[in-house]
């Protein structure tokens, strides 16, 4: 197993505050690895220092080996692409506009746009399953849909590594399930936020954020117990098997 | 993609060629109207030495008045128009525009600093006290952003707030020197500068605006990829790979510049910069590669209309160009607003 992102000691801490303290993680090559925790607990904030565009107040980020501080922002963003929560605009930017920014870091004034770029974002819409609607303006779209094109350009930046904050919020099931399974096939390495403790279990491996430190690291079964359920997340959790499948889904009641 | 390429490479023409014909609109159309063929023969005279036989006084009117009139607005308005759509760009907010930065507001300060109470002992003239005034102004409000956070990649919002609170700072300034010192006479001279004023327009400041209005729309035009990749936030861009700071510190630096060079030739014009780049929006959607061409050209035209205008709409006295553009500009924005493209 390569090392593609790796963070040691990692911190950032506002107004004295400690919001993301001592984590150390390395990302492995072709894993899909779910990051978990409460509301609060620091995932964003990871996200945004592993993808370069927070620097932290201690420890350091590599990207293949390299401090990711001495690589420049257009190398950082041909290989990570990072799909914020929520990222809004009042232009009057169409789908296909918004999609076209995920090919920003590759081109310049000598490498204008190209038919290659063309199929790129073309591809990146028909695999959110936006490709019927690339004229719709930004603001008739709801909040889903929104989710989708932001995955699409993230997807258009034709990373290696792709870090998503809570990517299924905001849209319904069948895109939730699409998203996800649309992002484990995809061949990239990903590093993603998740609210939801049972798509959570579909990942390769999950790290468990509390209180900004990484608490727990591992398979999900290994990290998934009843009493990190009630530890970090203050919920009584089981696990119920369908009988269909034999797959094990997780039951919460409160405490 | 071909189709993207030439397509720019027509509407820059396109851009050029109208530009082209409304300075030579510009110059023909007056309180004493000349006619284009003569404007031609001036311009062919003085550029080839064409040699051809006219009247001293029109080809006085044309070369040394009018001439250097059309290309001093012109540089302006597509200065301004350009630092307006970068402004709105990088501080993500409709409203933002070159004034903002508390850079009309020094201009006045030092431009009355000079005239009044003579700062600079007669080595300084009115525009050069306009451009110190600028700065300082402008170096004032980006501290100040600074300090309250403006350079962090969330703060945009300190620089808005930074700059209103310098302008009104040096506002009060200037009219406290207004009222302290200014006779009645010199009150309404001043009045009449800090509104635009293209009537002293000579060749010494084409040859300063038209290089520095060119300057800045090349180096925007260098970065319109990265200011599309603002669309969605500053971090946005940062995760698109564009070095945020760097280009937020150099094209603001440079749209300041821009601003404070034409204020100090011409004075405050207001809502250049803010109205132009929303009606260049409404032309020609949102990407920047577009957008810049068409707002410089929107602006350049759109400001020897407005002095035409201010010569002509009322005989044998000349408004201030700002009155014309507000005048103008005010109802434009209101049907903007309106209309809504820009927010939803």
């Amino acid at each position: 197993m390569t090392t593609v992102l790796q963070c040691s000691a990692l911190g950032w801490a506002v107004k004295g505050r400690a919001i993301v303290a001592h984590v150390d993680l390395h990302l492995q090559q072709g894993e899909t690895l779910g990051l978990i925790g409460p509301n609060g607990s620091g995932k964003s904030t990871l996200l945004k220092l592993l993808s370069g565009i927070r620097r932290p107040c201690s420890g350091q980020v590599q990207l293949h080996g390299k401090p990711l501080a001495s690589l420049s922002r257009r190398d950082v963003a041909r290989q990570v692409a990072f799909v914020e929560q929520q990222a809004d605009t009042g232009d009057a930017v169409t789908v296909r506009d918004a999609v076209e920014l995920g090919r920003t870091p590759w081109l310049s004034a000598l490498q204008p746009w190209s038919s290659e770029d063309q199929r790129i974002v073309d591809q990146a819409l028909a695999d959110v399953d936006m490709a019927q609607m690339p004229e719709r303006a930004w603001s008739t779209l709801s909040g889903g849909e929104r989710q989708r094109v932001h995955i699409a350009r993230a997807l258009a930046q034709k990373p290696q590594i792709l870090l998503l904050d809570e990517p299924t919020n905001h849209l319904d099931i069948q895109h939730q399930l699409s998203i996800l399974n649309l992002v484990r096939a995809l061949p990239v390495t990903t590093l993603i936020a998740l609210h939801d403790l049972n798509q959570a279990l579909q990942c390769d491996r999950l790290g468990v954020m509390e209180r900004g430190r990484l608490v727990a690291l591992g398979t999900p079964a290994e990290v998934l117990t009843t009493e990190r359920l009630r530890d970090t997340f203050g919920v009584r959790g089981r696990y119920l098997v369908d009988p269909e499948d034999g797959a094990r889904v997780l039951r919460f009641q409160p405490i | 993609m071909m189709a993207r390429g030439s397509r720019l490479v027509l509407i820059t023409f396109a851009c050029l060629l109208l530009l082209a014909a409304a300075v030579i609109a510009g110059v023909a159309l007056g309180e004493t109207p000349i006619p284009p063929s003569v404007v031609f023969q001036v311009l062919a005279n003085k550029l080839f030495g064409a040699g051809f036989v006219l009247d001293p006084i029109d080809e006085g009117i044309v070369w040394n008045y009018r001439l250097t009139r059309a290309l001093v607005a012109a540089s302006c308005g597509a200065g301004l128009a350009v630092s307006g759509v970068v402004l709105q760009a990088l501080l993500r907010n409709p409203l933002a525009d070159p004034y903002l930065l508390g850079i009309s507001a020094g201009a006045s300060t030092g431009a009355v600093s000079v005239a009044l109470l003579g700062l600079g002992a007669g080595m300084l003239s009115l525009s050069m006290g306009a451009f110190i005034g600028a700065i300082a102004a402008f170096s004032l409000v980006a501290l100040l952003a600074r300090a309250a956070g403006g350079g962090a990649l969330k703060g945009t919002g300190q620089i808005i707030l930074a700059g209103i609170a310098g302008s009104q700072l040096f506002n009060a300034m200037t009219s406290f020197l207004i009222t302290k010192s200014a006779s009645a006479e010199q009150a309404r001279g001043i009045m009449f500068w800090l509104l635009g004023n293209l009537s002293g327009a000579n060749w010494h400041d084409v040859a300063l605006a038209v290089p520095v209005s060119l300057a800045g729309v090349l180096l925007v035009s260098w970065h319109t990829r990265a200011l599309d990749a603002f669309t969605f936030g500053v971090e946005s861009a940062a995760s698109l790979g564009v070095p945020v700071r760097r280009v937020q510190a150099a094209l603001i630096a440079c749209t300041a510049l821009v601003t404070a060079v034409m204020v100090s030739i011409v004075g405050s014009i207001g809502f250049v910069g803010l109205v132009i780049p929303h009606a260049a929006r409404l032309l020609v959607g949102v990407r920047h590669g577009r957008l810049v061409p068409v707002a410089a050209l929107t602006g350049a035209v759109f400001l020897i209309a407005a002095d035409v205008l201010s010569r002509t709409v009322i005989k044998g006295q000349v408004l201030p160009i700002g009155v014309v553009t507000a005048l103008i500009g005010a109802p434009a924005f209101a049907v903007i607003l309106v209309r809504g493209r820009w927010v939803r």
